[in-house]
This record gives structure tokens, sequence and C-alpha cells, in this order.
């Protein structure tokens, strides 16, 4: 699966693609990262806040930091 | 030689200050609120108000709450930004934003009022508020033939949807914290009142305090309150709390562990401390119990059963949000601090009273472009201000630097414009520096003793001068 974060690259933000690695590797799933920092393009999301979490294509979660409880829900 | 060891001396001083008891009282509990606004508020909870169709009447003001709810961190300011103009409520709310969120974040609000006086910091919210909602509304009229234009290709499908609301118990738990705030800044009658003194027997009081006092002079004109014994302590008991914190908070998001609550009961203890009142007399210590003493110790007992009616990761996130702040903002502030004690010794005051001793509109310019052309990290700009009050600067001006410096750095200019585009951008910095020069005047004519309505009549006269002189011109080009 393709899983975008979303972010300035703010405190936040790297701390979402730390516990998002940290899950994918618990589960042991395909994914290939990105990290999207061009405002432009993180303004194509509907989304108004960082940092945010996209798997495929889809917005799981913007502006907050999730558990790893509900991280595994999406990527598993 | 001499000058040097003067200039330390200075730079000594307005750290202790910095770290006295009071501003303790304010700073400690203002970082633990931004934690809490970060990670406890849901964001859609405002910006489901933010939306395209939005009347002016809801998005102006929520553009602003979410400027001072939202926007503690400087990296949700840009999205947030970007967001609110390209697909939400649209240019004018977008600078309303803008404006308002350095100036009324909590940290900058608490700070404000104990560092320079509760009248500082109403004068920074109040203006803030009325004269961001005024930039912003006159945005969005001179440029509202090229918004007219401007199409909304942005995908904006769930983004403004009616979101959870801010939960009750988040909400007490919110409540709970800014009445640790007030109670351990404000300066009323039944906080201040002593309720109970006792006398430690110590031989040494009066012998450390002299060296103390010989290291840090007290020096009133200059604002310089000298280092207490409580102040000594209290130093101690940061860096402590410094020391433990890097893993029992720092690392807190990984799960309570077994410094988290060390820290916490350290820092309890701190704030507790701070709120007592120490003197130093001949051969021992007087410790007074006040009215703030039992305000602050109440307010840090009901917290904790409070805080256990959170998930817990709601609170890691809490405590993680507050250790981020302080590791951000705490370290350069303190280095800010000192190196204003020690440039202070090099100013000398008729300087700075020729140039905005009196509430002129040269003087509001001069602290209008000083605030443009420095630029100062977060918060620092109070100590800053502090030290120009201290020289003799006129409060108008004073608060015409408070506002342009936070709002208008080279850094923020250049994301605006990245956004907004150059023409925009430049507009709005114009504006920013015309309204806070006249922010700086009202402010000035009120502390000389100008009535509050002919003020209030003055502003709305000029602005509805600028608003009708815009449109007049408008008209006539379309003629």
């Amino acid at each position: 699966m393709l899983i975008k974060i979303l972010g300035s690259g703010c405190a936040k933000c790297n701390r979402l693609e730390q516990l998002t690695r940290e899950v994918v590797a618990e589960l042991g799933v395909e994914a290939t990262f990105e990290h999207v920092k061009e405002i432009d393009k993180i303004m194509a999301y509907p989304i108004m806040t960082t940092p945010a979490l996209v798997v495929d294509e889809e917005v799981k979660v913007s502006g907050r930091i999730p558990g790893k409880d509900e991280l595994r829900g999406w990527l598993s | 030689m001499e000058l040097v060891t003067a200039a330390l001396q200075s730079g000594l001083a307005s750290l202790a200050s910095y770290l006295a008891a009071h501003v303790l009282l304010c700073l400690v509990p203002a970082f633990f609120i931004a934690g809490a606004l970060s990670a406890l508020v849901p964001q859609q909870s405002i910006i489901h108000y933010l939306g395209p169709d939005a009347p002016k009447y809801i998005s102006y003001p929520a553009a602003a709450s979410a400027g001072s709810l939202l926007a503690v961190c400087s990296c949700t300011v840009q999205p947030l930004f970007a967001g609110i103009y390209s697909k939400g409520a649209g240019l004018g709310p977008a600078v309303a934003f803008l404006f308002f969120a350095p100036a009324a974040n909590i940290l900058a609000l608490s700070y404000t009022g104990v560092a320079l006086g509760a009248e500082f910091a109403i004068a920074r919210i109040v203006l803030a508020l009325c004269f961001g909602i005024g930039i912003g509304l006159l945005m969005a009229l001179i440029f509202r033939r090229s918004e007219m234009v401007r199409t909304g290709a942005n995908a904006t499908n769930g983004v403004f949807a009616k979101g959870e609301g801010i939960p009750r118990q988040n909400l007490i738990f919110l409540g709970v914290l800014i009445a640790l705030l007030i109670g351990g800044t404000l300066k009323l009658d039944w906080l201040i009142t002593p309720l109970f003194s006792t006398t430690l027997h110590w031989d040494l009081a009066t012998t450390v305090q002299a060296v103390l006092d010989r290291l840090v002079p007290v020096n009133e004109i200059r604002g310089a309150e000298g280092l207490s014994l409580q102040g000594l302590m209290l130093i101690a008991m940061l860096l402590l709390i410094g020391g433990v914190g890097f893993r029992g908070l720092g690392q807190v998001d990984n799960g309570f562990n077994r410094q988290t609550p060390v820290a916490l009961a350290l820092i309890a203890a701190t704030l507790i401390f701070a709120a007592l009142d120490i003197r130093a007399i001949d051969g021992g210590l007087v410790v007074t119990i006040t009215g703030r003493s039992l305000a602050v110790l109440v307010l840090i007992t009901a917290i904790l059963p409070l805080a256990r009616r959170f998930d817990l990761w709601d609170m890691q996130q809490w405590l993680w949000e507050t250790w981020r702040f302080v590791r951000m903002i705490f370290p350069l502030l303190v280095v800010g601090v000192f190196l204003v004690g020690v440039i202070r010794i090099f100013i000398q005051p008729e300087w700075v009273q020729f140039i905005a001793g009196s509430n002129t509109v040269l003087a509001n310019l001069a602290g209008v472009a000083f605030g443009v052309f420095m630029y100062f990290p977060t918060l620092v700009e109070v100590p800053i201000a502090k030290m120009f009050l201290s020289l003799g600067m006129h409060p108008g001006p004073l608060i015409a630097y408070l506002m342009a410096d936070p709002e208008l750095s080279l850094q923020s200019i250049l994301i605006t414009s990245a956004i907004i585009g150059k023409l925009k951008a430049w507009t709005y910095v114009g504006l920013v520096a015309l309204f806070s020069t006249l922010a700086g005047l009202t402010y000035g004519a009120w502390v000389d003793g100008t009535s509050l309505w002919l003020l209030v009549m003055g502003v709305l006269g000029i602005v509805g001068l600028i608003v009708g002189s815009l449109h007049l011109i408008d008209r006539t080009r379309v003629a």
C-alpha cells in the first residue's frame, strides 16, 4: 500500500511518520512511504490541518496523532 | 572590565527576575494549557465554522478564535492559513486568522500580563482582535475582484463537516488549568492576604541573602528584582525538572515511564513552593501562606482526579505536547532574556526617550519599524518590551512595537507571499504597519487620559474613511 504523511516537517509530522513505520513493521505489511511537504500538494487533499495520514489516497486522520491501535485498524 | 561585570550582572538580574516566582506561576501553567489546547481540542470543532458558505459575522470571529486556540504552534499556522484561504471562508478570514494568532496565543498573553502588566495584555488582545478583523475585511474588499475570479479548484468534500464538539471533560480540564494560571498570577486582594505565617530558624539566612544581593543587585529604578533565596531554590528545582523531564515527559508517548510521575510531582511541588512567600530575616526565614498558596494547592490537587478520567493516550499526548513547547521555546527564551539584560547596559535611556518617549506618530512609526526589522524568537519580544518600558518608552509606541514584531518577520512575509501571492502579501504588510501605528496611537492616547469614546469614534472614523475611499476608487475605476 502507499502511505503518505502530509506535513510541513514539524515535530508532530515526524512523530506520526515514526509511529506509522513502527506499526507497519509490527504488522509486516508491504508499504511505500512518502512524506509530502509542499503546501499546494497538501492542500489538494480535503484537509485543513497537519499532520495528516493518507493511505492509498484516502485521508485517514488529520490534525492529530492517532494512537497505535487506531493505526493498526487502518493498516491491516 | 567594569563594564563587562556590569553587563553580566545585568544579564543575570534579568534572568533572575525572569525565573522569579510570579513568572513561573504564569509560564508553567501556560505551557500546560498550550499543550492541552494542542492535544485535547479537536480542530474540527472550530474549522467547521470556516467553510466557504459561512456568513461573515461567523467566519471572522471563528478565524480569530482559531488563531488563539489552534495556532499555538507555528506548524499549524501555515496549513490552516492556506486552507482557510483556498478552500474555506476566503482571504479576509484567513488574514484575520494570521494576524490574531501570534498576538493572542495563551503563552504570549499570559507572559505579557505578568511581565508588563495586565493592561498591556488586555490592550494586546482587544486591539489585535479589532484590527485583525479590520485588516481582514479591508483585504477582502481591496482584492474582491481577483477573489471572485479565483475558483475553488481544491477538494473540499467533508473538510468543513460538523465534527464532534469539544467534550465536556476536556473543557472542565482546560478550565481548571486556566484557573490555575489566573490564581497564580492575578494580584487580587484575597489572593495576596497572608493567612498564616511561621519563622524557620536558620542562622545563615541573612548572610546567604547578602551574598545573593551582591551577585545580583536589586535595582528598583531599572526593574531588577534581585535574586531571593526562594528564587535560588526555584532555579534549582527547575534544573531538576529539566533533567527528569527529558525522559519522563519527552518520551511519554511511548507510555508512562518511571520518571513521568517524578517529573509531574516535581512540577507540582515547584508551583506550590513558588506560591509561598519566603523572606530572609535576621536568624531565620519567614514563610507566609497566602490565599494564592491555597488556591494553587487546591487546583493542582483537582487536576489529578480530572486527568484520570481521560484515555491514557490523550494524557500522553497532552504531556508530550507540553514538553515539546517547553523544549522549543524555553531555551531560546532564557538566552534571549539574558542577552536583553546584557544589552540594556549599553542603551542610554535618553536615546529611547528621545525617539519614543511620547505618544507621537513618529514615535509609533519607530516602534513599528523596530518590530519589522528585528526578528526575535517567540515570546522574547516581551522582555525586550519590558526593557524599553523601563528605559522610558511611552506605552503607546510600545504597543505599536508589540503588535508589529510577531506579525511581521521576514519569514512570515515569505510564507504569506508563497500562499497568497506577492501583491496581496505586501498589501498585508502595509496594512499591518499602518494599523499597528494606529493601535499604538490609540493605546497611548488612552494612557494619556483621552476618553475611551472619543478614541472609539476616532478609530471608527479612520477605518470608515479608508473603506469609503477604497469604495470610491473602485467605482471610478469601473466607470
